[in-house]
């Protein structure tokens, strides 16, 4: 495992349906953010397509990790020898238009990883359960870059699944979404929270730009387990931020805010009791 | 309790222009237009959204009409856009209604005089026809003026003064509107003189809708807010009957904000069931 690791966060812009011009831009990104030494870059939810898809998702879905985008992507990781994050609609092989809002992590050696988006959000601008199935997995994978569990935008509204990867090894949690602005106030109160309840590294990468009148805000950041904000991109304007990594670190936090050694595993048993009575 | 105070309508003024300003632009560059037409009366509305449009794109980009007409000519209001155009750096054409409109009435087999608000409806859809002209010609967007009070209460003609391709200010209360118009310096007598559609001499909003602004948009707000009429009026000392209303009022005009209501024949029906982005890159 890495001690030290570089990361990158690409708050891109994306055009709404053009995943050549996407990929495009990802692969541009890509090469600037490997010549400023980053190891492992991550770009926002639905980068490959924009977010704002509606009916196009049907058209815009590929396999897992078959599909020509990925297979694109994963040529790129291996020729700049980095890992990449990235967000895109996922269609299942088993049936065409079940179709999954799906992080995928792939490095030098290739395809490494996903994760279906567990929370889809559905009221105000959102309508995800329309078109998404929800995912059932929090798998974490260990890499040359760390142990790594990836999570999408409303999903950490929900502490469980951060936890949930945490308690599997976890060394860092990222966050990639598309929020737009009326949205920002919770993101950055929980992103910190998050990395600090689990005293974890956490990164959230954000969209930029304008879909359907909705605004992304940007503000990606690198947050320490104590909850330190190690990198902050700018609010909305594309931009590209790097930050080191220390896993090394996290263990005097552990040791100085110990909430890993104080769970109470029994009070899991009557949350789920509790939420299925809800 | 949400309270309803006027400090709960209070903008970050910097952020809600900016991001207004973002949005005509984008959304002007995305469609490819040359600019945007708007219909600029001299009231705080069209005011408004004619000086953000043009800090966003730029002056020379923006058509204006001044639509006066005969049974409504107001002075006061012309030499106000006027005032704006020249502030905001943009062109304002007149084009008087007048004629327009009297054959209009010749035409119609049923036209009655008497009848005001068919009539004075014909003047608002009068004037998206002209907008509508010179966008084609000119290969622009029309921009709409509609603010969030006005919409929630259906208080707009349908498919007259609401029509437009963007409305830039439908997310913000008449009150907001105000302070927005004072932040980007919009003439104070502009602001404080009483809203009007225009339709016939002498109509003022507040006095239609019968409540002033103040007012009506602490009540929409609380009704955003999901508060209950009951709670909406103990909290701003009004009777319930009249919050209840101004409810009924949003709730029985959803017509007017939708397209028409449509047949379900098929599997994939307009309206009910497609659903596509606005632009694709």
């Amino acid at each position: 495992m890495p001690k030290e690791i570089n990361v990158a966060l690409a708050q891109i812009s994306c055009k709404v349906g053009d995943k050549e011009s996407n990929l495009k831009t990802m692969e541009q990104t890509i090469s600037q953010a490997k010549e400023k030494g980053a190891n492992l870059i991550i770009f926002p939810e639905l980068a490959l397509t924009g977010y704002v898809c509606k009916d196009l998702v049907y058209e815009l879905a590929e396999p897992v990790p078959n599909g020509p985008s990925i297979r694109q992507i994963a040529k790129t990781a291996k020729r700049q020898n980095v890992h990449v994050i990235f967000g895109m609609i996922e269609s299942s092989a088993k049936a065409e238009a079940v179709i999954h809002n799906t992080a995928v992590l792939v490095g030098p050696k290739g395809f490494i990883g996903k994760y279906q988006k567990m929370h889809l959000p559905t009221h105000s601008v959102f309508e995800e359960k329309r078109y998404f199935r929800p995912g059932y997995q929090t798998p974490v994978f260990e890499t040359d870059t760390g142990k790594i569990g990836l999570i999408i935008c409303y999903d950490i509204f929900f502490p469980e699944i951060t936890r949930v990867m945490r308690l599997k090894g976890a060394q860092l949690i990222t966050c990639i979404s598309a929020s737009p602005s009326i949205r920002r106030g919770f993101f950055e109160v929980l992103t910190a929270a998050r990395a600090m309840e689990n005293t974890v590294f956490v990164t959230y990468t954000n969209l930029v730009g304008i879909e359907d009148g909705l605004q992304f805000w940007g503000g990606s950041r690198v947050i320490a387990p104590n909850g330190n904000i190690i990198a902050q991109a700018k609010y909305d304007e594309e931009d590209v931020i790097t930050a080191k990594i220390n896993y090394s670190d996290m263990k005097k936090v552990e040791a100085f805010v110990p909430t890993l050694r104080d769970l109470r595993p029994e009070l899991f048993s009557t949350l789920k009791e509790e939420a299925e009575n809800l | 309790m949400l309270k309803l105070t006027k400090e709960a309508l209070a903008l970050d003024l910097s952020t809600a222009a900016t991001r207004i300003k973002r949005f005509i632009k984008d959304y002007v560059e995305k469609t490819k237009a040359k600019g945007i037409v708007i219909g600029l009366s001299g009231g705080i509305d069209s005011s408004t959204a004619a000086a953000l449009a043009a800090l966003a794109i730029g002056g020379d980009k923006i058509s204006a009409l001044n639509m006066p007409e005969k049974e409504n000519y107001n002075t006061t209001d012309i030499r106000h856009a006027k005032m704006v155009a020249k502030k905001f750096g943009f062109k304002l054409e007149t084009i008087d209604l007048s004629l327009i409109l009297k054959a209009y009435y010749k035409a119609l087999p049923i036209y009655d005089e008497d009848d005001k608000l068919s009539r004075g409806n014909i003047k608002a859809r009068t004037r998206m026809v002209c907008l509508y002209y010179y966008a084609n010609h000119l290969g622009k967007i029309v921009c709409g003026s509609s603010d969030k009070s006005e919409t929630m209460m259906g208080y707009f003609t349908k498919w007259g003064d609401v029509a437009a391709d963007i409305s830039p200010l439908m997310d913000v209360y008449k009150t907001q509107v105000r302070q927005l118009a004072a932040h980007i310096e919009i003439p104070k007598e502009i602001i404080t003189k009483p809203p009007s559609p225009q339709l016939w001499p002498g109509q003022t909003a507040e006095n239609e809708l019968g409540v002033k602004y103040e007012v009506l948009d602490l009540i929409l707000f609380g009704l955003e807010n999901f508060m209950s009429p009951e709670e909406i009026a103990q909290s701003l000392e009004l009777p319930v009957k009249l919050v209840q209303g101004i409810k009924d009022t949003w709730l029985t005009r959803e017509h007017k904000r939708r397209l028409p209501l449509t047949i379900k024949l098929e599997y994939r029906t307009v309206g009910a069931d497609f659903r596509l982005p606005y632009t694709r890159s």
